[in-house]
This record gives C-alpha cells, sequence and structure tokens, in this order.
C-alpha cells in the first residue's frame, strides 16, 4: 500500500473518529476505527508501513481522547505487527474471522493502554471493562462489515439486477 | 487477510526489519509517555526520574573523579607551599636554635657570675666576673685572654681569682679583652704568707703546673698542708687570697727551703674568673700616667 493511501486512509479515520467514534466530543459509536485502518495497512503485509501507520494512528488517537500522548500509538504500533503477522502467517478469511480478530485486537490494545496508565499514570490496572468489551464488540462487528463488504460480489449483483430488470 | 502484491511478498518473508522498526518506535513512545508522565513524587516526569536515576551513577563517579583530581591538584599545590613552607621553617628553626643557644650561654654564663660572686664573696673587692676566652700555655708561658677590657674597667694590675684562690693578674688591656698572666706562669711572683706561722716569702711559678715558695727560712715550721696565701706585700695582690697548700717540703744546701705549693685554684677547668680591684698603688700609678703630660 502506497504512503498517499495510508494517509488518506488516516485522515478518514480522523474524522470517521471525531464525528462517530469515541472521541470525547461525540459519543456516538465507539468504533475504534483507528485500529481498523491499522488492521487495513497490516492486511496489505508490510511490516514497516503497519507498524507506522499504527503508530501514527495511534498518536491521533491519544492526540483526540488521551491525557498521555503516546500510549495508544505504543499499542497500536505493537498490534500493527501482530496483525500483519497474522495477515502473512495464518491463512483465513470471513467476515467472522475478521471480526473476531478485531475484537481480540481491540481487547488488546485496551489492556496495553491500562498498564501502561497504571505503570505512568500510576491510575488502578483495569484491563477488561464494559465499555472495552463494547468498543471491541462493535469494532469487531465495523470489520466484519467491512470484510463483507469488501469480499461482496459487487459487479456480479449489479450484472443480475440489470438482467432481471430487462426481463 | 492474504498479501497481495510481489512487493508485498518480499517484504512479507522478512519481519526482521519491521521488527527493529517496531522496536524503535516503541522506544520513541516510551520516551514521549515517560516525557509527559509525572514521576512519582510530583517532581519532574518519569523521564527526568529515569534520568537522574540512571545518571547518578556516573554523576557520582565523575565527582568522584572530579573530586579525587582535584584533591591531587590541591594536595600537589599543598606539596609546593608545603616545600616553601618547610623552608621558612627551617630558617625560623635555625633562628630559634641559635637564639636558644645564646640564651642558654647566657643563662649559664650569668648561672655562672652568679655563683662565682656568690662564691667569692668572702674574696676583697671583687669588681665581677669576667669569661675566659684563650688559655695559652708554652714554653713556661702561662697566660689567658679574658672577655673584658678597659670598657669594662678592667685596668693593668687587676688581680684575677677564683672562689678557691689565686688565678694571676691583667697585664695587658685592650677595649674588649685584656691579657692575664697566670701565677704557674715561670716569670710570675707573688708575695705569700704561711698562713699558719706567719712567715712571709715569694711565690713563683714552675711554668708546669705548680708552685714554688721561696725566701722561707730553714728554721721555720712550715709543714706538708700548711695554707698559702697573698701577703698584700707586693703591691699587687690583696692580702688574704689563699694561693695553695703545702705538698712537699725540702731541706736545700741553700739558707731557705724548698716548699713547693699545690695551687688552690685548678687552672685546668677556669672558665670565668673574678676580677678584683687593682690595689692602690697601682690605681694611683694608672691615674697619674693618664694624667702626666704627653
Amino acid at each position: 500500500m502506497r504512503a498517499g493511501r495510508v494517509a488518506l486512509l488516516l485522515a478518514a479515520a480522523a474524522v470517521l473518529e471525531f464525528f462517530v467514534g469515541r472521541s470525547p466530543y461525540r459519543r456516538f459509536l465507539p468504533v475504534d476505527w483507528f485500529l481498523l485502518a491499522t488492521a487495513v495497512v497490516a492486511r496489505s503485509g508490510d511490516f514497516v508501513r503497519a507498524v507506522l501507520a499504527g503508530a501514527a494512528a495511534g498518536t491521533l488517537e491519544d492526540a483526540l481522547s488521551m491525557p498521555l500522548i503516546g500510549m495508544n500509538a505504543f499499542a497500536k504500533a505493537i498490534l500493527g505487527y501482530g496483525l500483519t503477522l497474522v495477515a502473512v502467517r495464518v491463512v483465513f478469511g470471513g467476515s467472522l474471522a475478521v471480526g473476531l480478530a478485531l475484537f481480540v485486537a481491540s481487547i488488546a490494545n485496551e489492556a496495553i493502554v491500562a498498564l501502561l496508565s497504571a505503570l505512568l499514570a500510576q491510575s488502578p490496572l483495569v484491563i477488561v471493562t464494559k465499555d472495552a468489551l463494547w468498543r471491541a464488540a462493535v469494532t469487531g462487528l465495523a470489520g466484519g462489515a467491512l470484510e463483507s463488504a469488501w469480499e461482496f460480489p459487487w459487479r456480479e449483483w449489479w450484472t443480475r439486477r440489470r438482467l432481471r430488470r430487462l426481463r | 487477510m492474504r498479501p497481495h502484491s510481489a512487493r508485498v511478498e518480499v517484504a512479507a518473508v522478512n519481519p526482521r526489519r519491521g521488527g527493529a522498526v517496531l522496536v524503535t518506535v516503541l522506544l520513541a513512545c516510551v520516551l514521549v509517555l515517560s516525557a509527559q508522565a509525572p514521576a512519582r513524587g510530583g517532581r519532574g516526569t518519569v523521564l527526568q526520574a529515569w534520568f537522574l536515576s540512571l545518571s547518578a551513577p556516573v554523576m557520582r563517579a565523575v565527582g568522584g573523579v572530579s573530586s579525587a583530581v582535584s584533591g591531587r591538584i590541591a594536595a600537589t599545590a599543598a606539596l609546593f607551599d608545603a616545600r616553601e613552607e618547610n623552608v621558612r621553617l627551617r630558617r625560623e628553626l635555625d633562628a630559634r636554635e641559635r637564639e636558644l643557644f645564646r640564651l642558654r650561654a647566657e643563662a649559664l654564663e650569668n648561672a655562672e657570675d652568679r655563683r662565682l660572686l656568690g662564691a667569692g664573696s668572702g674574696l676583697p673587692s671583687v669588681v665581677g666576673s669576667v669569661p675566659i676566652l684563650l688559655v695559652e700555655r708554652r714554653a713556661g708561658a702561662q697566660s689567658v685572654l679574658v672577655g673584658a677590657g678597659s670598657a669594662e674597667g678592667v685596668a693593668p694590675g687587676s688581680p684575677l681569682a677564683v672562689p678557691a684562690g689565686l688565678v694571676g693578674r691583667v697585664v695587658t688591656v685592650g677595649r674588649g679583652v685584656s691579657r692575664a698572666q697566670l701565677l704557674l706562669d715561670a716569670s710570675a711572683a707573688a708575695g705569700a704568707r704561711i698562713a699558719r706561722t706567719g712567715e712571709l716569702g715569694v711565690v713563683r711559678g714552675d711554668g708546669h703546673g705548680t708552685l714554688v715558695l721561696n725566701n722561707i727560712a730553714t728554721t721555720s715550721t712550715v709543714a706538708k698542708g700548711d695554707l698559702i696565701e697573698s701577703a698584700g706585700i707586693d703591691g699587687i695582690y690583696p692580702r688574704g687570697v689563699p694561693i695553695g697548700r703545702v705538698s712537699s717540703v725540702a731541706r736545700g744546701s741553700k739558707l731557705f727551703l724548698e716548699i713547693r705549693v699545690t695551687p688552690s685554684a685548678d687552672f685546668s677547668r677556669l672558665t670565668d674568673v673574678l676580677l678584683l680591684a687593682p690595689s692602690p698603688a697601682i690605681r694611683e700609678g694608672v691615674e697619674a700616667g693618664r694624667s702626666a703630660p704627653r
């Protein structure tokens, strides 16, 4: 994936996070759009770009929603590497598998951030919360939906529809 | 999830580069986080606390080295100062030792003077004590240099004595020193008297450490051990000062006895002597010499 596309993807994730994500300005739907963007870059199989994209996405997320910049960058850089490893080593597909992978990744993201908060900000260490589960579930659902949309045979569907109308 | 292109395949088969980038990114994140997170205790940030913790041993080592170096420099500088101070102190010590030596000598001299004056209180008309500077003994001539002269009131003919007995007389007077003839000199003579019998004679030095009493008739009852004292008849020595004791009496072939006298004064230990006032005859002669027209 080219750098321009990565930047465009991150910009879209930032806009979505700001307007329909978990940012403190709008609490519409707590989807981790930055994690989705990182996963999309990781799907290309490029470790370096996945790590850098994860770090950039995490930094943007921290700038939007966290008191300390760097926690989500730390977590998403690791997740970018991990998701790339999954993408190149494990052969699996389908919206369910992708949704489960993103669910686990979101939980891992929350756990890493909670650990860093406990270490650096002396906050209590709570890894799995209701909010974190809800966010992970919504992120997994969004990821699964995007995977389904990505894999859907839109051209064939459109051709069949045209043929049905012509009859 | 599969790689889509050949370019991606190449990157995927070598994840080490991605691992290195991941480690670098994680380290950067840790640094950024630690630079923001407050340290425990609320003073500074975690990064500052880490930096201080890591640099403390280094700073301690640097401080130790610095203090060691500065201590060495100070020690070297102190060494140079110590050398100079050592030289100065040595000079001062030498000066103090000289001063101490002089003071000790003066104290000893004063003590000796006091002892002499105290012991010589029985002697007639003692003027003071004078030190012996030099003893000359050669070919029968026995004389001494005394450390007093005309400035101290010494006059030619002034008798010298110690508490034990008569020593001699001043023959030459300088401004600060004088020469005196000892009784032991071969040419010295003094009017003498046997204290027990009252007989008068003349004591002469033999030039070898003893005295000879002359002019005592063979009819005398002088005996060994009799005290011989000055008779005061020679115009030089005052009367009654001990001269010595008879050590031997022999009858010679002439009219007089051969009497040997052991001096009362210990001429081998002369360090200070008492200066006696010259006899009136000598004093008048000196004054007459001074007032005589030139």
